[in-house]
């Protein structure tokens, strides 16, 4: 009861936040949208992943790629309130603890859902098939794993404390976590050993389940696959979070 | 009258990579309702991490303290309601209202809405910020931002008042009109405890002061007792001939039964403590005069909390940290 009221009065700040200094929503909603603009067209006369149904196999891809930037860039504001003595000035409050650690999440949560559906209505109105069940489906994946990404980003921030390492840290995961999940090209049209290597990245088995599910495909595996790998992945993500957070803020 | 924060040997150690440093080493105080009590010590002499532990934002190594009747070790979320903290950064949303900062604030402490917002009016206009209270924070200036960040301290109305640094970063005039908040505050029956490096500060608001220095107390009571502690009144003289002029001064002053110590006080300066300035003034020329030293300059100043921070640690708080040069004790 306390946790959910602290939680929402502290989702609401983050949220207005956001609305106030909107820079950093639109340069988080411009990247999947330049993307979807710039990207598409050169698919389109690829084998094997061109066509005509191009948006259908792309555009989940882009979604799972938005869940990834939208949790890794929770830190930059863990850090940003450690350095204002915001997270202080909440922390001699009774406030629940995990309220804190959950209230900007949550906010970040809604914004990316706003975002998934601003980016399929987009995508709607250029061929993209809406299927309603698989995005839905899709929905709960990417809101696992963004909360994953985003408790591994804020304990990053909380163990850091400063903003450069914290960015190398990001930046330096950042390029080969999109490369081996195949978010632009897939990975089934490279070599195997790309391929293994890929099964150490959780991201790909997100983009691999988007794929399917984004054209209504629940058999084959991936789906499945996903959630076997992503639900641990929170619980673990978020545990360790909670832990360098109580350690952190105690 | 009882006492609202009760500390009893507190210790702190930070790990670092010169070894462990012991920032708070041994401190003992106690502090009663309705004090203004100040830390006062120079930069690292460990007041902020005091502070912090006293706040539950920082473990306790060993000791103990009670804050309002409890243990912060063991009741940290009960003490939580009962204090209020305002860090040296403050923390206010920059892009709320000063107003929003304060609803959202005495929301977190559990309170309802039709509550806080009659709080939230009464404590802008106590704190004279009602005329910007629906301005971003990003646009107050110095000292209205320091007033809102008391205010995001008390809006619960704790018993107890923690304050780090408060007048810090301010000018002399906001300064003041800061104090006379906190005294308005104090008479309104809140506990106050606050560090500080300014020696005026520590005087002019704080009914009793711990001096604070490598982590340990180095005197504490009020500003008067203090500062009669010292004894007197201290003199500074230049001596005005070169060559041995300055160490024949100090042989003879050392000496002098009515000084009772002496310090040098600069690179030509020499510093020592009279009991009573009018009577020994005269007595001091005389001495002087008879052994032929010449002067180029002498004051006569009642002592203030620099002078007891240098009798007791041998160093001025005003530059900070250089140990004084050498010091003789008659």
């Amino acid at each position: 009861m306390k946790l959910a009221r602290d939680t929402a009065l502290l989702c609401r700040r983050s949220t207005l936040e956001n609305l106030r200094n909107p820079v950093w929503l639109f340069v988080g909603f411009s990247t999947p949208l330049l993307y979807l603009a710039l990207f598409t067209p050169l698919l389109k006369n690829i084998p094997y992943v061109g066509g005509t149904d191009v948006l259908d196999h792309f555009l989940p891809a882009i979604l799972a790629l938005l869940a990834w930037g939208s949790g890794t860039a929770m830190g930059f504001g863990t850090i940003f309130e450690l350095q204002a003595g915001v997270v202080e000035r909440f922390r001699v409050t009774p406030t629940s603890r995990l309220a804190l650690l959950l209230g900007p999440l949550v906010s970040g949560l809604g914004w990316m859902f706003l975002f998934d559906l601003l980016l399929i209505g987009v995508g709607a109105a250029f061929g993209f098939h809406v299927h309603v069940a698989g995005l839905l489906v899709l929905g709960v994946l990417l809101g696992l794993f963004m909360l994953s990404m985003a408790g591994f980003s804020v304990a990053m921030a909380l163990l850091t404390k400063e903003i450069s390492s914290f960015a190398a840290v990001i930046n330096g995961l950042n390029l080969p976590v999109l490369l081996l999940a195949g978010v632009l090209l897939p990975i089934s049209i490279g070599p195997d050993w790309m391929k293994v290597l890929a099964h150490f990245n959780p991201l790909y088995y997100l983009v691999t389940a988007a794929r399917s599910l984004g054209v209504g495909t629940f058999s084959g595996g991936a789906t499945w696959q996903a959630f076997a790998v992503l639900v641990p992945l929170a619980a673990i993500t978020l545990t360790w979070a909670t832990r360098v957070y109580r350690r952190a803020v105690a | 009258m009882t006492d609202v924060i009760d500390a009893h040997d507190l210790r702190k150690q930070f790990a670092s990579r010169g070894g462990p440093i012991e920032a708070v080493r041994g401190v003992s105080f106690a502090v009663s309702e309705g004090e203004i009590f100040g830390f006062l010590g120079p930069n690292g002499a460990g007041k902020t991490t005091t502070l912090r532990m006293l706040t539950t934002l920082l473990p306790i190594d060993s000791g103990s303290a009670t804050v309002a009747g409890l243990d912060v070790a063991r009741e940290p979320e009960n003490v939580r309601k009962r204090i209020g903290y305002v860090s040296q950064l403050g923390g206010a949303d920059d892009l709320a209202t000063g107003r929003e900062n304060l609803q959202l604030q005495g929301r977190l402490y559990g309170r309802e809405n039709d509550y806080v917002a009659a709080r939230v009016d009464e404590l802008l206009t106590l704190l004279d910020l009602s005329s910007f209270a629906d301005r971003r924070v990003k646009t107050y200036s110095g000292g209205q931002r320091r007033r809102l960040d008391v205010g995001l301290g008390i809006v619960h109305g704790p018993e107890v008042l923690f304050l780090d640094e408060p007048t810090t970063g301010l000018d002399p005039q906001n300064r003041a009109n800061l104090w006379e908040h906190l005294r308005r505050l104090r008479e309104r029956g809140t506990t106050i405890l606050l560090t500080t490096h300014y020696l005026e500060e520590a005087d002019a608001l704080c009914d009793r002061v711990m001096i604070i220095d490598h982590g340990e107390i180095v005197a504490e009571g009020s500003p008067r007792e203090l500062k009669r502690e010292v004894v007197g009144d201290s003199v500074v003289l230049r001596v005005a001939e070169e060559g041995d002029g300055h160490e024949r001064a100090r042989a003879l002053l050392t000496t002098a039964p009515f000084v009772s110590s002496v310090t040098q006080a600069d690179d030509d300066q020499l510093r020592c403590y009279v009991e009573d300035g009018a009577s020994a003034l005269p007595e001091l020329l005389r001495l002087l005069d008879s052994q032929r030293v010449g002067l180029r300059s002498i004051s006569l100043s009642e002592p203030t909390l620099d002078d007891v921070f240098l009798a007791k640690t041998g160093r001025s708080l005003r530059d900070g940290g250089p140990a004084a040069r050498e010091e003789v004790t008659a």
